[in-house]
C-alpha cells in the first residue's frame, strides 16, 4: 500500500486489549482520516452514546498525505461525540504540530480509543507497537508538564499529545494539546481523554511513508503554490513567507511540521505565567483582546497548559460574561472585576479587553472547576447558560453562538472573531454553517471567505487586484457558474450561493481526510497564473502520485460528497438531525452584519436553503438525504439502515 | 597507506582534494517545519521517512533556544574519506567532480562504520547514518543531490530560507 500503512491501531482501555483495523476495509472510498473516522462511527457508534460514555469512540486520524512532503501535511483529525457540543453530537476537530507524522512513522492511519482505564493511563506507541503505561505519577499536571516528562522517559524526539487538568475534570471545552502551539480546540475532546483517563498518547516512528510515482509526487510538491492565503499576506516572492522571521533568544518564529505554505506563528519560551506547570511557553494564536502583550500571552500559555480552549473562553465566555455584567448579572471573578465596556456590546470588537489578572482567575477556576461559577463556565458558556443566573444569561448568547450549538460565530460577518466579511459573501457561510456539527470555519469557511474577499476588487474595504471580469472567468472555470462571485447577485439566483456554500464544503472534508491544511487548500484564486485560477486539482494530483490511485479532481470531489454525507447520516441516524435543527441556525444571524449592517431576510434565505437542499440531492422537508443520492455516492448500506429508522429523505 | 598513495598520484603526499559545496543552514531562521528531511528522504530513498533523511532538524519548544540542524559539512580535509581509504581497495566513498561532493558509494560500503567515527562531528552533530539494504549495512550521508540539476532538494523545499547551498567556487573565494 501506498501513501496509507495499511493499519488502524484500536486500543480498548477497559481490557487493555489492543487490535488492529484494516485501513483497506475503508480506502479508497472515504480517502483517510475524517472519512475512515465517520466510516467507524457508522459501523460501530450507535445512538444513545454519549460524551463521556466508555462506548463513546475517540479516533485520532491522519490521512494518505500525511507526513509526506504535501505542504500541510503535518495535521491530524479528531473525531468523536464532541460534548462541547450543545447537545453533543459526532463532530470532529483538527490539530496542527508533528504529532500525527509521527504516528504515521510509527506505523499507522489512526488510532480508535475506546472503554475506560480503571486508572490513568497513557498510550506509547513506538513503530508498530504499543502499551498502556500507568500514568499516576503525570495525572494532574499540565499538558507541558506531561510532555516534558513524557519525552525525558522516551526520548526528545517523542511527540506527545495530552489532556490537562481541565480534561481531567471533564471540562466541555478541555482541548488536546500538543507541543506547545497546536491543540484540538473545538469539541471538547480533551474531555472525552479524561472520560476514559487516558492522559496523554506518546508516539515515536522511524518507519516511512511509501509513494507510488516519488518524482512525480516530488515535483507537485515542490511546485505548488506557496502565495499563501492572499495577496494581501504574500510577499515580493511567492516561494518564501512575507516578512523576516522573528527570532530572539526567548522567542522565535516557527511552523507546523511539513508545511511549507506562508503560515508562521511565534513562540514565547520562559513565560512566567502564574500557575502553569513551570515549563511555559506560549504560541502566538487566535486570542482575543487583552489589555497588554503580556496578558495576551501569559493567557495562551495557561490555556495550553491548564488544556482549556483559548477560542471560546476569549471569544466566547469572555464576552458573555461580559454582557452578563452589563446586564447586572454579576460584577466580578473570585473578586476580580470583569472588565466591561461603557457602550452595550454589539459584536466581539466591542468588548473590553482583559487585563492579566483577570485572565489567570477566570483560567483557573475554569480548569479546576472552581466554585459554582468555574463548575459551570467549564462547560463553555452555553452550557453554563442553563446553569447560572437562572437562566436569565440565555438570550445574551444569541449574538454570539448560532443555535446556542457550543461553538461561536466565526467568519459569517455577524459576532466578528475571524476577520471582516461582507454582504453577501457571508450568504454560503450561513448555509454551511445551517447544516454542519461545527463552525464550519476549521475547514470549509475559510477558502470561500478569505479568497473572493482578498482578491475580489468590490467586497468591502478591501481592494483585491483581480476586475470583475476576471474573477467571473474564474468562477465559471471553478464553480461552473460566473455568477457566484459576482456582487451583483444575492439571493437569488440561489445557485450563487449554495454551490460555493457545497463545494467549498466538499472540500473541506477531502482535506480534513487527507489530512492536508485548509490554510492554502483550496485555493480558488492566485495572483501567479495567467487567467488568475489557482490549481484546483491540486489535491487529486498530490492524492494519486501519493497512492497509485488515479483520481481525478470531479471523483475527489465525489470522495468529498461521499464523506460529508455520511456525517450526515451519522448525524440523523444517532442524534436526530433534521431540517429544523439546520433552520435554529438562522436565528443566531438575525441581527445587522458587522461590517455591512446587512440584516437577513428570513424567507428568502429560507428559499435559499430549499435550494441548497434540492441540490445535495437531500429531501428539502426534512433536510434527510434521499436514497437516490446515497446510492450514487455508494451508501447504499447507510441509506438502508436510515429508511429502516424511518429517516430516509 | 598504499592505497592513499595510489590515489593520491604522487608518492608520499596526502592527496589535494578539490573543494566541495556546502548546504549552509542558519538555525536561527529554521521554522522546524522539517520539509527538508521528507524531501531528502523522497529523494534518496523514494519514501518520506525523516529517519533516513540526511538532514536532521533537533528542537524543544520547552527550552528556549534555537533549533538545530545537522548536515554534513563536505570538509576540504574530509576524516571520513580517508578513513574508508585507508580501509578498502577502492574506497566507498568518492568525490563528485561537478560538485565536490563527497559522497558514499552504497554499492561498494561495507558497513564498517569507520566513516562515522572518522567524522569529527561525531557524535554530538552526527550527520553519517547508517541503514540497512537488502540484509546489509550501509553508511550514507548527504551528498548535495549531486546528480539533481536544480541542486539540493532540501534548499528548495525549505519554505524559511534558512537553507542555502554554497558552490565550491563561493567557498574557495570566501575561503581566501
Amino acid at each position: 500500500m501506498y501513501g496509507w500503512t495499511g493499519k488502524i491501531l484500536r486500543v480498548d482501555l477497559s481490557s487493555g486489549r489492543v487490535s488492529h483495523i484494516d485501513t483497506s476495509r475503508y480506502v479508497p472510498q472515504l480517502l483517510g482520516g475524517l472519512g475512515v473516522a465517520a466510516g467507524i462511527a457508522w459501523d460501530e457508534l450507535k445512538p444513545g452514546v454519549g460524551p463521556f460514555d466508555p462506548e463513546n469512540l475517540l479516533m485520532v486520524m491522519v490521512g494518505p498525505l500525511t507526513g509526506t512532503l504535501a505542504s500541510g501535511a503535518g495535521r491530524v483529525e479528531v473525531a468523536g461525540i464532541a460534548p462541547q457540543q450543545r447537545p453533543s453530537r459526532f463532530s470532529r476537530s483538527g490539530m496542527g504540530g508533528h504529532w500525527g507524522p509521527e504516528l504515521k512513522y510509527a506505523g499507522f492511519d489512526g488510532m480508535v480509543v475506546q472503554g475506560k482505564a480503571p486508572r490513568p493511563v497513557y498510550l506509547w506507541v513506538h513503530d508498530g507497537e504499543v502499551e498502556v503505561l500507568d500514568a499516576a505519577d503525570i495525572w494532574g499536571t499540565g499538558t507541558y508538564a506531561t510532555t516534558v516528562a513524557l519525552r525525558a522517559k522516551h526520548g526528545l524526539r517523542t511527540r506527545v499529545i495530552s489532556c490537562g487538568p481541565a480534561g481531567e475534570r471533564l471540562s466541555r471545552i478541555a482541548i488536546i494539546q500538543t507541543e506547545t502551539g497546536s491543540a484540538s480546540g473545538q469539541g471538547g475532546y480533551g474531555a472525552v481523554m479524561g472520560s476514559k483517563n487516558l492522559k496523554a498518547i506518546a508516539v515515536q516512528g522511524t518507519g516511512g511513508v511509501r509513494i507510488a510515482r516519488p518524482p512525480h509526487f516530488l515535483g507537485i510538491c515542490l511546485n505548488a503554490s506557496r502565495e499563501g492565503m492572499s495577496p494581501a499576506f504574500s510577499s515580493p516572492d511567492p516561494r518564501k513567507p512575507g516578512g523576516q522571521p522573528e527570532y530572539g533568544p526567548h522567542h522565535r518564529t516557527r511552523k507546523c511540521g511539513f508545511c511549507m505554505t506562508h503560515c508562521t506563528h511565534k513562540i514565547y519560551m520562559n513565560v512566567a505565567a502564574e500557575g502553569g506547570s513551570g515549563a511555559s511557553t506560549a504560541a502566538q494564536h487566535c486570542w482575543g483582546y487583552d489589555a497588554s502583550h503580556r496578558a495576551h500571552i501569559e493567557g495562551r500559555a495557561l490555556t495550553s497548559d491548564y488544556g482549556i480552549n483559548g477560542w471560546e473562553v476569549s471569544y466566547g465566555i469572555i464576552p458573555w460574561l461580559q454582557l452578563c455584567r452589563q446586564h447586572g448579572l454579576i460584577d466580578s471573578v473570585d473578586g476580580v472585576e470583569i472588565p466591561v465596556p461603557q457602550k452595550p456590546i454589539e459584536y466581539m470588537r466591542d468588548c473590553a479587553p482583559s487585563p492579566a489578572e483577570f485572565l489567570r482567575v477566570l483560567l483557573n477556576i475554569i480548569a479546576f472547576r472552581k466554585g459554582p461559577l468555574g463548575d459551570a463556565l467549564a462547560d463553555g458558556a452555553c452550557y453554563a447558560a442553563e446553569r447560572l443566573f437562572g437562566g436569565r444569561g440565555k438570550p445574551l448568547l444569541d449574538r454570539i453562538y448560532p443555535r446556542h450549538a457550543g461553538q461561536t460565530e466565526h467568519w459569517a460577518g455577524h459576532w466578528g472573531p475571524g476577520g471582516n466579511i461582507y454582504w453577501p459573501w457571508w450568504l454560503p457561510v450561513m448555509l454551511q454553517w445551517c447544516v454542519d456539527t461545527r463552525d464550519p470555519a476549521n475547514d470549509s469557511s475559510h477558502q470561500w471567505t478569505s479568497h473572493v474577499q482578498f482578491y475580489l476588487t468590490q467586497s468591502g474595504p478591501y481592494r483585491g487586484p483581480f476586475p470583475l471580469e476576471k474573477v467571473r472567468a474564474v468562477a465559471a472555470k471553478v464553480y461552473g457558474n460566473p455568477d457566484v462571485c459576482d456582487p451583483a447577485f444575492e439571493y437569488d439566483p440561489s445557485d450563487t450561493k449554495a454551490i460555493p456554500a457545497i463545494w467549498h464544503h466538499h472540500r473541506g472534508m477531502i482535506v480534513d481526510s487527507l489530512v492536508l491544511c485548509d490554510y492554502e487548500n483550496t485555493r480558488v484564486f492566485s495572483v501567479l497564473s495567467e487567467d488568475g485560477a489557482a490549481d484546483t486539482a491540486l489535491m487529486s494530483k498530490l492524492f494519486s502520485a501519493c497512492t497509485g490511485v488515479e483520481t481525478s479532481e470531479r471523483e475527489l470531489d465525489l470522495a468529498g460528497e461521499r464523506v460529508f454525507n455520511l456525517l450526515r447520516a451519522i448525524d440523523i441516524r444517532n442524534h436526530g438531525r433534521d431540517r429544523k435543527v439546520d433552520e435554529s441556525t438562522i436565528g443566531g444571524f438575525m441581527y445587522p452584519g458587522k461590517d455591512d449592517g446587512v440584516v437577513l431576510d428570513r424567507e428568502r434565505f429560507l428559499h435559499l436553503l430549499d435550494r441548497y437542499y434540492e441540490l445535495r440531492g437531500w429531501n428539502k422537508a426534512n433536510g434527510w438525504p434521499a436514497r437516490a443520492k446515497l446510492e450514487e455516492l455508494g451508501l447504499k448500506a447507510a441509506a438502508d439502515e436510515l429508511e429502516a429508522i424511518g429517516r430516509l429523505g | 597507506m598504499a592505497n592513499l598513495r595510489k590515489k593520491a598520484g604522487r608518492a608520499g603526499g596526502v592527496p589535494k582534494l578539490p573543494r566541495s559545496g556546502v548546504v549552509k543552514v542558519d538555525r536561527h531562521i529554521c521554522l522546524t517545519c522539517r520539509e527538508c528531511e521528507v524531501g531528502c528522504s523522497l529523494y534518496h530513498e523514494e519514501e518520506c521517512n525523516p529517519a533516513l533523511s540526511r538532514i536532521r532538524i533537533e528542537f524543544n519548544d520547552f527550552v528556549p533556544g534555537f533549533p538545530s540542524l545537522y548536515v554534513c559539512k563536505q570538509c576540504a580535509w574530509p576524516a571520513c574519506y580517508y578513513a574508508c581509504a585507508d580501509i578498502l581497495q577502492e574506497s566507498a566513498i568518492l568525490i563528485d567532480r561537478a560538485t565536490g561532493a563527497r559522497f558514499i558509494d552504497e554499492d561498494r560500503c561495507i558497513g564498517c562504520g569507520a566513516c562515522l567515527r572518522a567524522c569529527p562531528l561525531t557524535p554530538e552533530m552526527q550527520v553519517v547514518y547508517d541503514k540497512i539494504v537488502d540484509g546489509r549495512r550501509v553508511y550514507y550521508k548527504c551528498d548535495l543531490c549531486k546528480d539533481r540539476a536544480e541542486g539540493p532538494i532540501c534548499v528548495e523545499a525549505c519554505p524559511a530560507g534558512a537553507l542555502t547551498f554554497v558552490p565550491a567556487r563561493d567557498k574557495r573565494k570566501r575561503d581566501g
